[in-house]
C-alpha cells in the first residue's frame, strides 16, 4: 500500500497549509485585478503572490515547501538514500535562466537539505502534478525508493501571461469553471508539496491512502481538448479498474476545470461517459487560478485537506450549468466525510491524468 | 524480459538508424538540417513544417524507427505503447524564439507559444499514430540511462507493452538525440538495461548512478 500526507500549500491565499485551508473553506479567492500585468499593459485578473519580489522566487518556494514537509515527517527521511524528490513544473526559474530552467534551484535544494538522490523534474504541461504523484507512487511500489516528495511549483511571468493572452485564453473576470458564462482561465502561481511513502507511521498528522493512477493521451490536438474526452475517459477508466474502484465508490471529484469553454465541456462529456455525472464535483481554479505545473499538486493537497476537515468546498465562480452534459458541481460548501476522491488533470500536448485518494 | 529492438540517432550532421548512417547534413543547403532529413527520406506530413525543432526531432526519429521495424505498432493496442522522453534544457530552444517574438517582433506569437512545453512532442507523435498510452517528459541534468530503465520497467509492469524512449537534446545547433523502441516480446534485440542504453546512446556526458 502507498500512503500520502504531509501536504503543503503556499499560494496567494497564505504561506501555510492552515492559512490556505482557512481561506478556501471560507470561499476566499487568491484572484485580484493586477494593474498593467498583460502585454501592452493590460490589467488582468491573476492569482499572484504580490509580496513575492526577490530574484530567486522559484528556488525560495521550493526550499520553503520542502522545509514545511520536513516538519511533518520523520526528519531522517530527507537525507535517506531511499528517498527521492520529484519537481513538477512547466517553466521553473525561466525568468532568471531560460537556458537551464531548473538547475540552480535544484542544486540549492540538494545542498540545503543534503539530498542523496538527484531530484528529477517532470514537465508535462498542466498534468505534471498529478503525473508526478503517480510517478512517486510507481517508484515506491517498484521498491526503487521508499519515500518520494513531490513539489509542484510554477510562477506567473510575462512569458506565460503573454502566451496565454496570445491564445485569447485569459478570462476578463475571475475564472468561472463549468459556469454558463465562463470565458477563459485566470493564471495563478504557487507551490505545493506532498510526500508519498510505503510507511504510514512517518506522517506526524496522519496519512491517507494513495491509489496510484494512470495517464492517457488524447491523440487529438496539441493545444485543444478532445471533443469526446477520450484521453480523460481512458485515464479515469483505467485508474478505477486498476484499483478495483467502481464509479459509484467515488464520493468527490476534484476536476481540472480551467474555465475555458472547450476544456470544461470536454470534462463534462468524459465524466458522463464514465458514470460520474451525479458525483459532487469542484474545480479549485476559482481559488488558486491555474497554476500550470503546480496545479495537480496544489489541488490534490487541497482535496486532502477537504478529506481531513470533512468539508467539500464549493466550485468558486459557478452559478449556472454551462456544459452539454449535466454535472453535480458544488455551489455551496458540503459537510461530508468523503472516503474516496478522484483527482483529474488535462493539458496541452493532449495529456490527461488521474489518481484516487482514500481515507484510512 | 524486454528488449531494445530499434534505435535512431540525430546529431548535428548525421542521422543514423540502428547505428547505420542514413543521411548526412549538407551544410550549404538552404534547408534546416531536420528539413533535409524530411525531404531526403520522402516523408509526407505537412504539419512537420509547423513544428518546432523538438517536435521535428521526435517526428523524424519515431517515423524512422517505424520504417526500420515495419508493422511493430500493429502488434499492440492503441494504449499499450507508452512514451518516455527527457532532455536537459526542456523547451528552451522554442522558449527563446517565443520570448524574441514579444520583445523584438511586436507581439507574442501564439504559434510559437504552443511549443514552449517540452511534452508537446509527445502529443505530436500520439496524434500521428493515434497512440493513447502513458506519456512522460522529464528534465534531467544529463542523459541518465538508469532513469529510462527504472521508469521504463515500471511502465512495462503497469500495462504498457512497448515504449518509445527518447533523449531529445536540442538547443540551437547542439543536437544530441537518441530515441529507441523497447518491446516485451520481439524476435531479437538487446536486453533493456542501463549498460546497453549507455553504449547505444554514445553520449559524452551521462549520469550513470
Amino acid at each position: 500500500m502507498t500512503y500520502i500526507g504531509a501536504e503543503v500549500i503556499i499560494s496567494p491565499l497564505g504561506r501555510t497549509t492552515a492559512e490556505n485551508w482557512a481561506a478556501i473553506s471560507a470561499n476566499q479567492s487568491g484572484i485580484s485585478l493586477v494593474k498593467q500585468a498583460g502585454f501592452d499593459n493590460a490589467d488582468l485578473y491573476l492569482s499572484k503572490m504580490l509580496d513575492l519580489i526577490d530574484d530567486y522566487k522559484f528556488e525560495k518556494l521550493l526550499l520553503d515547501a520542502l522545509a514545511a514537509v520536513s516538519e511533518q515527517i520523520d526528519p531522517a527521511i530527507l537525507t535517506s538514500d531511499r528517498t527521492m524528490v520529484i519537481i513538477s513544473s512547466t517553466k521553473g526559474e525561466l525568468d532568471s535562466n531560460i537556458h537551464d530552467q531548473f538547475g540552480k534551484s535544484i542544486a540549492a535544494l540538494v545542498s540545503k537539505f543534503a539530498l542523496v538522490n538527484q531530484p528529477i523534474v517532470l514537465s508535462n504541461a498542466c498534468i505534471s502534478g498529478v503525473l508526478a504523484i503517480n510517478a512517486a507512487s510507481n517508484f515506491i511500489q517498484a521498491k526503487i525508493y521508499d519515500h518520494a516528495i513531490v513539489i509542484g511549483c510554477d510562477l506567473i511571468s510575462d512569458f506565460v501571461v503573454y502566451g496565454f493572452q496570445s491564445l485569447f485564453a485569459i478570462s476578463n473576470k475571475p475564472c468561472a469553471p463549468f459556469d454558463a458564462a465562463r470565458n477563459g482561465i485566470t493564471m495563478g502561481e504557487g507551490c505545493s508539496a506532498v510526500m508519498v511513502s510505503n510507511s504510514k507511521e512517518t506522517f506526524r498528522n496522519g496519512a491517507l491512502q494513495l491509489l496510484s493512477g494512470t495517464s492517457a493521451n488524447d491523440a487529438n490536438h496539441i493545444s485543444g481538448p478532445s471533443r469526446t474526452g477520450e484521453g480523460l475517459f481512458r485515464s479515469v477508466k483505467r485508474t478505477l479498474e486498476n484499483n478495483q474502484v467502481a464509479p459509484e465508490d467515488i464520493d468527490f471529484v476534484c476536476a481540472h476545470g480551467t474555465a475555458t469553454v472547450f476544456n470544461d465541456e470536454m470534462e463534462a462529456i468524459a465524466f458522463d461517459r464514465i458514470g460520474l455525472s451525479d458525483k459532487h464535483l469542484s474545480s479549485l481554479k476559482g481559488y488558486f487560478g491555474h497554476t500550470l505545473g503546480a496545479a495537480g499538486v496544489i489541488e490534490t493537497a487541497a482535496s486532502m485537506q477537504m478529506m481531513r476537515h470533512g468539508v467539500l468546498v464549493k466550485s468558486l465562480g459557478y452559478t449556472e450549468s454551462g456544459t452539454s452534459k449535466k454535472m453535480n458541481v458544488i455551489s455551496d460548501n458540503v459537510v461530508s466525510q468523503p472516503k474516496t476522491i478522484l483527482k483529474t488533470a488535462s493539458g496541452f500536448g493532449g495529456g490527461n491524468a488521474s489518481l484516487i485518494i482514500r481515507s484510512l | 524480459m524486454s528488449f531494445i529492438t530499434t534505435y535512431c540517432h540525430l546529431s548535428a550532421d548525421q542521422c543514423l538508424v540502428n547505428g547505420e548512417v542514413i543521411c548526412k547534413r549538407e551544410r550549404s543547403s538552404a534547408d534546416s538540417w531536420f528539413k533535409q532529413i524530411y525531404k531526403e527520406q520522402e516523408f509526407v506530413y505537412p504539419k512537420f513544417y509547423k513544428m518546432d525543432a523538438l517536435s521535428q526531432a521526435g517526428f523524424l526519429a519515431s517515423e524512422l524507427i517505424k520504417r526500420a521495424n515495419q508493422g511493430f505498432a500493429s502488434r499492440y493496442k492503441d494504449d499499450e505503447i507508452a512514451m518516455l522522453f527527457a532532455n536537459q534544457s526542456s523547451s528552451a530552444d522554442s522558449d527563446l524564439r517565443f520570448k524574441h517574438s514579444y520583445e523584438h517582433n511586436g507581439a507574442p506569437s501564439p504559434s510559437l507559444f504552443v511549443y514552449t512545453l517540452p511534452n508537446i512532442v509527445l502529443g505530436e507523435i500520439a496524434i500521428i499514430n493515434k497512440w493513447y498510452g502513458e506519456n512522460m517528459f522529464a528534465v534531467l541534468p544529463k542523459f541518465a540511462p538508469g532513469f529510462f530503465v527504472d521508469y521504463g520497467r515500471i511502465l512495462l509492469s503497469t500495462g504498457a507493452k512497448a515504449i518509445l524512449c527518447g533523449w531529445l537534446g536540442i538547443l540551437g545547433d547542439n543536437i544530441e538525440v537518441f530515441v529507441c523502441l523497447i518491446e516485451n516480446e520481439p524476435d531479437s534485440g538487446l536486453d533493456f538495461n542501463s549498460e546497453n542504453l549507455l553504449e547505444l546512446a554514445r553520449f559524452q556526458s551521462v549520469i550513470t548512478n
